[in-house]
């Protein structure tokens, strides 16, 4: 069975060289979506042994994602995961991630920050911005899932032929979800570690994620 | 009445631009016909202020006729605007599909 890695980086060059180095044993493929850096991100992945696709202009996570996951599927990939380039997850979880779908358990496998006690949050976006978020998925989207925007998680090539990411910015985490269970793939949480390097997503980001999924699914 | 007239003069210096534009082949007929709806329309809005007065009045509204219209103004410019962030996430949809395209076959 064949497993990449999707690396999407956007001036990641301070990282991307470990980040990488930790990810070869686990994976046969690393390909680093290059989302229009302005440093030497993709030369240093290039060294490091990595694909590297270059998008000439950012376009946000979500597409380099969707660009990486093409590439995958067109290269024969068996088994995807989508990895993030800022050093905040950890390479070791990828054999727990990934073995529900080894198992024929699942399609897709979402990493959850909540079902393990080992992620440090930051206050506001334990107690704050994360039960807001939960809310919303599970109520006005109908997701019972225990971390709504996850950035680590495992597709198996059924789930990558059926999941196609029309969101280009963040909020493609919460439509990979949605878009799973409308599919009715099997779906798996299980226990990560997440190192916060900086607080990440504000309160304002999860009301660009509701106000991009809107207007997706107006332009549809 | 003065206002009334200076009213009617923009509109019809912008249904000159707008012919001028259609004959120049800028537009196309549906944008044509859209705008030039609208302009007459603010045309005979203008002309029959006093009957949108008495309609507004009648509807049981309390202000003026002119304010009537200025609602309907906002309402529409809230649309357009709305539309325009519709397109606008379109053109960056595909601004993004043409992106992998080129980004996947640079790498072939």
């Amino acid at each position: 069975m064949k497993i990449s890695c999707v690396l999407p980086a956007l001036n990641e060059e301070k990282n991307i060289t470990t980040v990488i180095s930790s990810l070869r044993p686990y994976v046969h493929e690393i390909i680093v979506v290059d989302d229009g850096s302005t440093d030497s991100t993709a030369q240093l992945a290039a060294q490091s042994g990595a694909i590297v696709i270059k998008h000439p202009i950012n376009r946000g996570q979500g597409a380099a994602l969707e660009t990486g996951d093409n590439y995958a599927l067109k290269n024969g990939a068996d088994l995807v995961i989508h990895f993030d380039a800022d050093g905040q997850f950890l390479a070791t979880e990828i054999p727990e991630l990934i073995e529900p779908i080894l198992k024929n358990q699942a399609d897709i496998v979402f990493g959850s920050r909540f079902l393990s006690k080992k992620t440090a949050f930051p206050f506001g976006k334990k107690y704050i911005i994360m039960p807001l978020a939960k809310f919303f998925t599970r109520f006005f989207l109908g997701i019972k899932l225990s971390d709504p925007q996850s950035g680590l998680r495992a597709l198996s090539r059924v789930a990558l032929k059926t999941i196609t990411i029309n969101n280009q910015g963040m909020a493609h985490a919460s439509e990979i979800q949605i878009k799973a269970f409308q599919n009715k793939l099997r779906v798996v949480e299980v226990p990560i570690t997440v190192i916060y390097q900086d607080f990440g997503q504000k309160l304002s980001g999860g009301f660009r994620i509701i106000r991009d999924l809107l207007i997706n699914k107006l332009i549809k | 009445m003065l206002q009334q007239i200076i009213a009617l003069l923009i509109i019809i210096y912008f249904i000159s631009r707008l012919i001028k534009e259609k004959n120049n082949q800028e537009i196309n007929n549906k944008e044509f016909a859209v705008w030039l709806i609208f302009w007459l329309s603010g045309a005979a809005a203008i002309i029959l202020i006093k009957q949108i007065d008495r309609l507004v009045n009648w509807l049981g509204f309390s202000g003026s006729g002119i304010n009537f219209l200025i609602y309907l103004a906002v309402i529409a410019l809230f649309y357009l605007v709305f539309k325009l962030r519709l397109r606008l996430a379109k053109l960056d949809s595909d601004l993004t599909t043409m992106t992998r395209h080129v980004a996947l076959d640079n790498k072939k």
